[in-house]
């Protein structure tokens, strides 16, 4: 595996290529030792030939000498004394010659300086024998004694001259053979490091090979990359942008042209070529982000406008930051999004917010006329039937105060359900009210302190549980539970006195409110009980509707808006609230809230 | 001190002729021997009020919409001035506004009643309101007890 990365990693290459050319140097330079010593024993053996030459002439110059010598003692022809006999010249040439062949030998030196006295001696050797031929004064047996002694010096010399020469052969054999031996060894080695090259070069070669196939994938998929970017830059409607702060020279993607309204490349990328296109309102501001970022190096977003070739205008938005290339040089890279469709879509957006905040305005005033204008009138009117019933009590027929009592009570609906619509709009407008962390348990105790006297008439007992701390608006908290308990007393039976019961509840695995499970993790489920005279489980949904009224009794004195407002509370709240009933058994609200996160 | 005798001093200023009649009326049923005085918007009763020889008003029941110049103006005026610190005020308007009752805590008024639709409940707030031992009142006024409930 480690093999294998290190395969893979470029610095292979590196290696393999420094170990060819170590080996390739290697081996060169072992041949050229090689060829040097060759060249060097091949001259010994030249020389060593050429000394044998030498030495075998000098020895057939003596043997000439002494054969003639006896050809003249023999004969007495003085033909065989002609021809410069005994004349040292030439062997003084010969044994030169050698001196200088041998001349970075010493062992030789000394054998030719040897030899050199050799002759001499063998030269008197010769005098001697030929004067005593010429005189004819000795007789045979000393003149022959005197041959005799001639011929073994030569014989000796020639021994001496031959042990030389053989000396000298089995050297350089010697020298040839280890010569040889060397040459052997080193074209195997050279064999060898030839083929190790040889392997580490088709290694290599076959890792260029893979690294191109791979480096041609690699090309082709950015090339992929390339066209799809540009392609969704179309699509997306961004272009991008690249500037090298240190050469200055810009770079435009493609859609960047057509951001413009222009075919890419139309113009050359320059940053003034597009400032032509920025609105004059916006040029300054666009140049003092733009140029000051290259300075800074600070990222930038500019919003700016640029007018079309056909007078259209657009909005851009250019977002820029900061990179370095591979050359350490710093590159602002920047990414431009036409925002023009956007921007229509907020302006229209806040023309409606505008326009929906009048109207929201105009219902607050409206509701003013209703909680003020219009109470006041009404309340006009139930004091002047006050003040009738008051002082004219006498004079009035009974029909008349069955009138007045009538109208009374009509005045007297129209004020509660006044009174509700204002809560009703107030509850609307809950979910802008500010929430805050509210104990319910103290709300609870506060609102039935403020029912008491109800509660009191109703003879009603009212029980309430520990109940959990919620985040809500607390005075809408306090409606909610005023309306709920208001109703429960007043929808209760006229036999039995009204029971009453606040608690919290644990949420079952299977609490679904319009298809949505709710979960025990997240909401306080608060469940408001009584035993009044309840209603079909049909209309449980009902209820929550505004003007929903089931009973139409008089005796019961309902607007129709009480439980249309604790929706409304519940829902700004993001809770929930439903109702489960009984006819004459009686009502349960379960309401659940967010827990406090 | 102002004590609780029969010469008190009150005024009433409120654009509504019916109500200032409802509440002379009032007064008048419950044969209270006090001085009343009233007013038909918030400038005139500034303008009464800046008269320097005035006989000084013990309690001042003030209606909060009113033309030319507000309740809550005539409030903040009244309450600038140092010559009015022993004044009473009630605020005496139709609104029962959650922001209404906080303003007019915040400026000084000293209770907050609710016009009643029913005159036998007039005559009982009026009762009730001018027999407030103020001092013990004021001292102890908060936000639940500046509300008055019948």
């Amino acid at each position: 595996m480690k093999l294998l990365k290190l395969y893979k990693s470029p610095e292979i290459f590196k290696i393999a290529l420094i170990i060819a050319i170590v080996v390739v140097g290697y081996i060169a330079s072992v041949f050229y030792g090689q060829m040097k010593n060759l060249d060097s024993s091949v001259e010994l053996i030249t020389n060593s030939t050429k000394t044998q030459l030498e030495l075998e002439k000098i020895l057939s110059i003596i043997t000439m000498y002494e054969s003639n010598l006896r050809g003249y003692y023999i004969t007495k022809d003085e033909a065989y004394l002609k021809d410069r006999f005994l004349r040292r010249g030439e062997i003084d040439e010969n044994i030169k010659k050698i001196k200088i062949l041998v001349a970075n030998n010493p062992s030789l030196i000394e054998d030719v300086d040897l030899l050199n006295t050799l002759v001499d001696r063998r030269f008197n050797l010769f005098r001697e024998t030929l004067l005593m031929a010429k005189s004819n004064k000795a007789d045979t047996a000393t003149f022959n004694a005197k041959i005799k002694q001639s011929s073994e010096f030569t014989m000796a010399m020639k021994d001496f001259v031959y042990k030389t020469i053989n000396t000298e052969g089995a050297k350089i054999k010697a020298h040839n053979l280890n010569h040889q031996f060397d040459l052997r060894d080193s074209i195997i080695s050279a064999f060898l490091l030839v083929l190790l090259s040889l392997l580490i070069l088709l290694l290599s070669f076959n890792k260029i090979n893979v690294d191109v196939i791979e480096l041609k994938k690699t090309n082709d998929e950015l090339q992929f990359l390339y066209l799809s970017f540009n392609k969704a830059e179309k699509i997306a409607g961004f272009g991008h942008w690249k500037v090298n702060t240190v050469t200055g020279v810009y770079t435009f993607s493609d859609n960047f042209y057509r951001l413009f309204g222009v075919e890419p490349n139309a113009f050359e990328p320059t940053f003034d070529n597009v400032a032509k296109f920025i609105h004059p309102d916006d040029l300054d501001y666009v140049i003092k982000s733009h140029k000051g970022s290259l300075i800074s190096h600070d990222s930038t977003v500019i919003t700016y406008r640029i007018i079309l070739d056909n007078g259209e205008t657009r909005y851009i938005d250019s977002v820029g930051s900061f990179t370095q290339n591979s050359k350490g040089e710093v590159v602002k890279t920047g990414v431009s999004h036409d925002l023009t469709e956007v921007y229509k879509k907020t302006l229209k957006l806040e023309e409606n917010n505008f326009e929906l905040k009048s109207i929201n305005e105009e219902l607050e005033s409206f509701n003013n006329i209703v909680s003020h204008d219009l109470q006041e009138p009404l309340r006009k009117i139930q004091m002047f039937i006050s003040r009738i019933v008051d002082t004219n009590n006498e004079t009035i027929s009974e029909q008349g105060k069955i009138y007045l009592s009538k109208i009374r009570i009509s005045a007297n609906k129209m004020q509660s359900l006044l009174i509700d619509l204002v809560d009703y709009s107030r509850a609307i407008k809950g979910d802008k009210e500010v929430k805050q962390i509210i104990n319910l348990n103290d709300v609870v105790n506060q609102v039935l302190e403020d029912l008491s006297s109800n509660i009191e008439e109703e003879k009603a007992v009212i029980t309430a549980g520990v109940l959990p701390e919620i985040n809500g608006v607390s005075f809408q908290i306090e409606q909610l539970l005023v309306n709920l308990i208001v109703n429960a007393l007043k929808y209760s039976k006229d036999d039995i006195p009204p029971e009453i019961s606040i608690n919290r509840e644990d949420i079952g695995p299977d609490e679904v409110f319009e298809g949505k499970l709710i979960l025990d993790h997240d909401y306080y489920k608060i469940v408001i009980k009584d035993n009044g005279i309840g209603f079909k489980q049909e209309y449980a949904e009902k209820i929550f509707v505004l003007f929903q009224r089931l009973e139409t009794d008089s005796k019961y004195s309902g607007t129709g808006v009480g439980l249309a407002i604790c929706k409304k509370i519940v829902d700004s709240h993001k809770g929930y609230i439903k109702a489960q009933s009984e006819p004459n058994i009686g009502t349960t609200f379960s309401i659940f809230l967010p827990k406090v996160v | 001190m102002i004590s609780h005798n029969d010469s008190m001093h009150i005024l009433i200023a409120d654009d509504d002729e019916d109500d200032r009649t409802f509440f002379s009326e009032a007064m008048m049923e419950l044969k209270m021997n006090n001085k009343l005085t009233l007013f038909n918007d918030g400038k005139d009763l500034m303008d009464y009020l800046s008269c320097p020889d005035i006989v000084m008003p013990h309690i001042l029941f003030l209606d909060l919409n009113m033309p030319y110049m507000s309740g809550f103006e005539c409030l903040k005026e009244i309450r600038a001035d140092d010559r009015f610190k022993d004044v009473s005020i009630a605020i005496y308007s139709t609104s029962s506004s959650e922001k209404d009752i906080e303003d007019t805590f915040v400026e000084g008024a000293n209770i907050y009643i609710k016009k009643p639709n029913d005159f036998s409940n007039l005559k009982k707030v009026i009762k009730e309101v001018v027999n407030i031992n103020w001092q013990f009142h004021s001292s102890g006024l908060n936000k639940e007890t500046f509300f008055f409930s019948i």
